[in-house]
């Protein structure tokens, strides 16, 4: 077997806007295959932490490495097969129809000036098919449902082929049933050879599905590691100012229950 | 079994294509490439019969079209030989009709082109070709020359050039001001409306200034304010139509990073488009391309707001067919206006620019009523 370079590797990364530290040196490594939780007040340089890895920010200092290329000496086309992002809102889509928007996740690969060739067609039907949206490929994104959006989102994401997927608050707008359908297929697509990376603020949910999680606070990591070892009562009230219940349900999965926040920490 | 006819294949033709478009498995691709060459084969030959139309009708009368091709084959032969002899119909047409033809084809599509591109950059509903003070800026200085009678050393005399050539110049001049803000305040695209819109408040109520001042001589201005082909000759019809064949062109070939846009800018930038660069090199085109049609016609209104929504309400949202819809729409619709214009009130001309609207609003409010339920634009 030969030595793979990790899917991730953050050496000291911060990052300053307008005398503002977002992120005061951030070291993290990870392999391929998993899907990791990032967890954190808001604020805390969660979504500034993703928009530097996928080159939406220019990072101050430090070094962003992935499948062992630096991504800041990389062209932004080339960067864009490597990482993809997932951001929380479609925002306003101008009109464009589902499946129109998908296709665009095969831009980066598109060599030709105009149109996509039918291995770019196949490949976005197929994602179409997997997250269910095929049927809704000549409807407009802005008339879709949050759940029917999102999926769409993840889809878009998904055609782009990337090493390593940044999803930023996936389930904010969703219900409690397309809230799990998300992770499953967030973590279906971790267990195939991408790794997921997904910000969110629902604890319970992330210790559930993730394989590691990485709690921030203040631009700082605090700790990384299994969900179980890691999310304790303790944890809670030091990175949210929270006091909280942590407790396992019969199934033995964690759940974490907001009592109230500290006194005078508001 | 009864003899298929005509009518029956062509039921079958259209079933068809309706077939297709239920099919699961057609591919999206193929119908789109269909889509594309139905808009240029269609575009092409409206745009033949509306040039046909255009050079055998006017304010002195109608010439059958057959005539009125023959005299201008005829009159393009001769100029190639270098023949200058050439009869009343001849001369008419080729020195009259044919370069405001081609002047209404060059900026109809053009103020179309640039809105179209504006529209996917800035990604506002409201946005239209003069929204970066472009419109403003050359009229303050239009009216400027005409109030205070300068004229310009090398130009002396040619009066016709006076009025674009200034204009051009203050339309360039408000743009950079605009450009200048927009960027020092973020580049954000609120931040270019934002800025267009001061800019353009800011020449306007100088121009009203040297409008008060220059009363006597308002005439000389006042075509130039509502819009008019009527001051088009050969020299300057290819100022515009050149420019205008460039620019669409450059458009189209973008056509893929502007659907990229309309996921807004972060994503256009993780998939790989340096924004930044994109957006000034697009905002500098279209406003060099608004800056040429105004100079030599003047403002027209509507053309450049309205057409590429029409086109977006039709075709949806890909600007692999918006933007060579906005081009031959924007041209046939100019075409038509122009000639609106010099034969209704003939031998009196109207503004083109209400004409343009008086056209468009009805069957722009048409489509707004079944379509837009469903545009977001």
């Amino acid at each position: 077997m030969t030595d793979e370079p990790p899917v991730l590797r953050i050496r000291g990364l911060t990052k300053e806007f307008d005398g503002f530290q977002a992120l005061k040196g951030i070291d993290l490594e990870f392999g391929k295959g998993l899907l990791i939780g990032l967890i954190g007040p808001n604020g805390c340089g969660k979504s500034t932490m993703m928009k530097c890895i996928s080159r939406i920010h220019d990072q101050t200092s430090g070094t962003i490495e992935v499948a062992g290329k630096d991504v800041s000496r990389m062209k932004a086309s080339e960067v864009a097969k490597l990482v993809a992002n997932v951001p929380a809102e479609a925002g306003q889509t101008f009109g464009i129809s589902v499946m129109d928007m998908v296709m665009l996740g095969r831009y980066p690969f598109v060599d030709k000036i105009w149109w996509e060739n039918p291995e770019d067609e196949r490949i976005t039907r197929e994602a179409m098919r997997t997250f269910g949206i095929d049927h809704l490929r000549r409807k407009q994104v802005a008339l879709c449902s949050s759940g029917e959006r999102q999926r769409a989102l993840i889809a878009k994401a998904y055609v782009q082929e990337p090493r390593l997927m940044l999803v930023d608050e996936p389930t904010s707008h969703l219900d409690m049933k397309y809230k799990l359908q998300v992770m499953e297929y967030l973590q279906k697509m971790s267990r195939s050879d991408m790794t997921v990376i997904v910000a969110e603020h629902d604890i319970s949910l992330m210790a559930r599905y993730c394989d590691v999680c990485v709690i921030m606070k203040k631009g700082e990591i605090v700790a990384v590691g299994d969900p179980k070892e890691i999310i304790t009562e303790k944890l809670i009230e030091d990175v949210y100012e929270v006091e909280a219940r942590v407790g396992l349900d019969a199934d033995g999965e964690i759940y974490v229950l907001p009592k109230r926040y500290v006194e005078g920490s508001l | 079994m009864p003899k298929e006819g005509v009518f029956s294949r062509f039921r079958k033709g259209y079933r068809g294509l309706k077939e297709d478009l239920e099919t699961p498995d057609v591919s999206e691709i193929e119908l789109k490439k269909k889509r594309f060459r139905l808009i240029v084969i269609f575009g092409l030959f409206m745009s033949a019969i509306a040039f046909l139309i255009s050079i055998s009708i006017s304010s002195g009368g109608v010439i059958p079209v057959s005539e009125a091709i023959g005299a201008l084959f005829s009159a393009i032969g001769k100029s190639f030989s270098g023949d200058t002899n050439l009869n009343m119909i001849e001369l008419y047409i080729y020195n009259a009709r044919l370069p405001r033809t081609i002047a209404s084809i060059a900026v109809g599509a053009g103020l179309a082109v640039a809105g179209c591109m504006y529209q996917a950059i800035i990604r506002n509903p409201l946005v239209d070709p003069y929204i970066t003070g472009v419109s403003s800026g050359a009229g303050c200085f239009a009216m400027a020359a005409t109030a205070l009678g300068f004229s310009i050393p090398f130009l002396a005399d040619n009066t016709l050039y006076i009025i674009p050539v200034v204009a051009i110049v203050g339309g360039i001049i408000a743009f950079a001001i605009t450009m200048t803000v927009a960027e020092g305040s973020g580049g954000s695209s609120v931040n270019y409306i934002l800025a267009g819109t001061i800019v353009g408040f800011a020449f306007s109520s100088v121009q009203t200034v040297f409008m008060s001042m220059g009363k006597d001589n308002l005439t000389d201005v006042m075509w130039w304010l509502y819009g008019s082909f009527a001051n088009i000759t050969w020299e300057n019809a290819w100022i515009v139509f050149i420019p205008v064949v460039g620019i669409s062109v450059i458009a189209m070939i973008w056509a893929r990073e502007f659907n990229l846009y309309s996921m807004g800018e972060d994503q256009a930038r993780q998939l790989g488009l340096s924004v930044k660069k994109f957006k000034r090199v697009t905002m500098v085109t279209a406003s060099v391309l608004t800056a040429l049609c105004v100079a030599f016609v003047g403002i027209i209104g509507f053309v450049g707001l309205v057409v590429p929504h029409a086109c977006r309400m039709a075709l949806g949202s890909d600007h692999r067919l918006i933007m060579p819809a906005s081009i031959v729409i924007g041209a046939m619709l100019m075409l038509f206006a122009d000639l609106a214009a010099r034969t209704v009130m003939s031998p009196a001309e109207l503004p083109v620019g209400a004409i343009t609207a008086m056209i468009g609003t009805p069957v722009f409010a048409y489509m707004l009523m079944r379509r837009g339920r469903n545009y977001d634009g």
